[in-house]
């Protein structure tokens, strides 16, 4: 689980192009869309390509997004559950 | 109409009022400069190269711009280049052309237009703009632009050639015009990109 | 008065006449009429169009070739210049603009806006460049207002405004990764609205400081305005498009209690239809007869606001406000006066708007002369 969360970390900062932060920067709890990351409902959206791309889980409802893209932790445990 | 200030971005540097202020490093030249001049906008990464650019020449140029607005509303921004969002549909295109998903977050970059929407966004401006394409840097269509721009009521424009052409250099000329006496005169703008460009 | 009324009351009159019109509703003002007052859709259903053949409902014109962009081109300008005669189009004092968000993407390797040059070239003797607008969907609205700079400045007597957009994959799935389109056809202002239809047209405005002879209206004043707030999603308070709109009204010199009839934007999503329903609130414009046009055509892009444009100087020409195809049921927190029937009406004064990617937003005001 704590080697998914890592590659996670890895991957978010690459597909949202967060090029100031390093995976270390992101802690497993950090609300990802709270004010320290300042991402957006693109993001979001971008965030649903990363699912599908590196995981082969599809999500239909953008809004189902919210909660479970809502820190690494709980990221992880979606994949961990759908894959 | 007067020019009040210029600013300059490509990959020598950054440049204000035809002085360098700012080098930037050969790799990640955009990058380089964004840190240098010391900003705090971490939107800034998610830009495209268009937008980017024009975030740092609006930024260096910040006071000068500050000075002459009047209200949030009254300052036009004039925007105009060759090649479009070119460079960006070219990217946004190669993220699903070759087995890979259509990018959201590049796909919204598709657009020449969102340079002018990221600036209002930074500086809470909420003025008219336009877009223009023209095939190279015309100084004649943009005092024709600012003639009406001061001719509808507006005080200032924030004019801006931001290009990514694919067989020139990447750059963004800015230049803040206000409206003085609304005769076109001599602004001199392509003597000043010229001299940018040879610096 | 402020500066801005002083201008409009001394300022050269303008007008818009017909054009061209090329939709999947057919060529000209009059087929289109014909399919307005039959309550005809050109949005139809297009089988495995998204990125994993997802099905979708397009504004496809059937019988443009793999050459969209310039089929299209040619069979506007082709009919445009049969109205007009090719002595206005080579005139030295006539302008072309053209506003387009992609133009020819089958060039997207070289040059996406040569392809017009060179069909302007080579169809016309005008020796003045043309001009290209990109501004994303408030493009077309933008350069109608341009071309009124232009005649008022009296460097041109005549503006031809063309708005094109056709349609490509890599726009479809684009929208697509946005989760902005509907799988049916769009419903602006529904309460069950899910997206937009993408569609693809050729509209032609002519913009004259010269009287017509034939249905003209006068133009009177537009502006464009940023809402500073997000580059693909609306301000939620509508900000943009109330500053555009109120500026507009103070350039046309009326009164907003003057406005007969709102032709929108209305792309049929959540967030977009909804917007407009608390700007036209806060402008105290929402119990003016409204519709949206992208029932009929899809969102036709950079073609919108023209097509839109010469559709509502039909309804004024016939005194018929068209029915916002798609809408059954209130959908936004503010209430609108959507048009539910085709309706005869005394239309002299009407306000178009447009809203679009980058904060943009765009009205103007044209007038019937009773």
């Amino acid at each position: 689980m704590s080697e998914l969360k890592e590659q996670l970390k890895a991957q978010i900062i690459e597909q949202l192009n967060l090029e100031d932060l390093s995976p270390a920067d992101i802690k497993d709890d950090t609300l990802l869309f709270g004010d320290e990351l300042g991402l957006d409902s693109i993001d979001a959206l971008e965030f649903i390509v990363l699912l599908e791309s590196n995981y082969g889980i599809k999500i239909a409802d953008p809004s189902e997004g919210r909660e479970i893209f809502q820190s690494v932790n709980s990221l992880a445990a979606y994949i961990e559950k759908n894959q | 109409m007067k020019v009040v200030a210029t600013s300059y971005i490509s990959v020598k540097g950054a440049f204000l009022n035809e002085k360098k202020i700012q080098h930037a490093d050969d790799t990640n030249w955009l990058k380089s400069l964004y840190q240098a001049l010391e900003i705090d906008y971490p939107k800034f990464y998610k830009m495209d190269t268009l937008s980017k650019m024009a975030f740092l020449a609006s930024e260096i140029m910040k006071n000068e711009i500050a000075a002459v607005q009047t209200s949030d509303q009254d300052m036009q921004l004039l925007f105009a280049n060759s090649a479009a969002s070119q460079q960006t549909d070219l990217k946004y295109l190669d993220s699903y052309a070759n087995g890979g998903t259509p990018s959201p977050s590049l796909f919204v970059y598709t657009l020449p237009n969102i340079v002018t929407g990221e600036l209002a966004i930074r500086n809470k401006w909420y003025g008219e703009n336009t877009f223009f394409i023209t095939e190279k840097f015309d100084e004649d269509f943009f005092k024709e632009q600012l003639q009406f721009a001061f001719s509808r009521g507006n005080k200032s424009c924030l004019c801006a050639w931001v290009d990514t052409p694919t067989d020139g250099i990447e750059e963004c000329f800015l230049f803040l015009v206000s409206e003085g006496e609304n005769k076109p005169g001599n602004l001199e703008l392509l003597n000043r990109l010229n001299n940018y460009r040879n610096e | 008065m402020g500066i801005e009324t002083k201008l409009a009351s001394r300022l050269k009159p303008v007008y818009l006449t017909y054009g061209s019109l090329v939709s999947p509703l057919g060529i000209g003002m009059e087929q289109h009429l014909t399919a307005f007052n039959a309550g005809k859709t050109g949005v139809s259903f297009q089988q495995g169009t998204g990125f994993n053949k997802e099905d979708y409902y397009l504004g496809k014109i059937e019988s443009l070739s793999n050459n969209r962009y310039t089929d299209l081109l040619s069979l506007g300008f082709n009919d445009f210049v049969e109205k007009v005669g090719q002595e206005l189009i080579d005139s030295p004092s006539t302008l072309i603009i053209v506003s387009t968000t992609k133009a020819n993407l089958n060039d997207l390797d070289s040059d996406t806006f040569a392809s017009t040059r060179k069909f302007i070239q080579e169809t016309t003797n005008n020796p003045n460049t043309p001009i290209f607008i990109s501004n994303a969907c408030i493009s077309g609205v933008i350069a109608v207002n341009t071309a009124a700079d232009y005649i008022r400045s009296e460097k041109f007597t005549d503006v031809i405004v063309i708005g094109i957009d056709a349609l490509y994959d890599f726009v479809v799935y684009g929208f697509q990764a946005l989760y902005a389109l509907s799988n049916e056809p769009s419903k602006p202002f529904d309460k069950d609205r899910k997206g937009i239809s993408i569609g693809e047209a050729c509209g032609i405005i002519h913009v004259t400081s010269n009287k017509p002879t034939s249905f003209y209206v006068d133009y009177l004043g537009g502006a464009s305005s940023n809402d500073a707030n997000h580059i693909s999603g609306p301000s939620r308070t509508g900000e943009g498009l109330v500053r555009a709109v109120n500026r507009s009204i103070e350039r046309s010199n009326i009164a907003k209690e003057n406005i007969d009839f709102i032709s929108a934007h209305g792309t049929g999503t959540v967030y977009n239809d909804e917007m407009e329903s608390i700007a036209f609130s806060r402008l105290g414009v929402n119990h003016v007869p409204t519709n949206s046009l992208k029932g009929y055509f899809g969102h036709t892009l950079g073609a919108a606001g023209v097509i839109e444009i010469l559709i509502s100087m039909l309804s004024a020409e016939t005194n018929t406000l068209f029915k916002s195809l798609g809408f059954d049921e209130q959908g936004t927190s503010e209430s609108m006066n959507i048009i539910t029937n085709n309706t005869q009406a005394e239309i002299q004064t009407v306000l178009k708007t447009a809203s679009g990617f980058g904060g943009g937003n765009a009205a103007l005001i044209f007038q019937k002369t009773l």
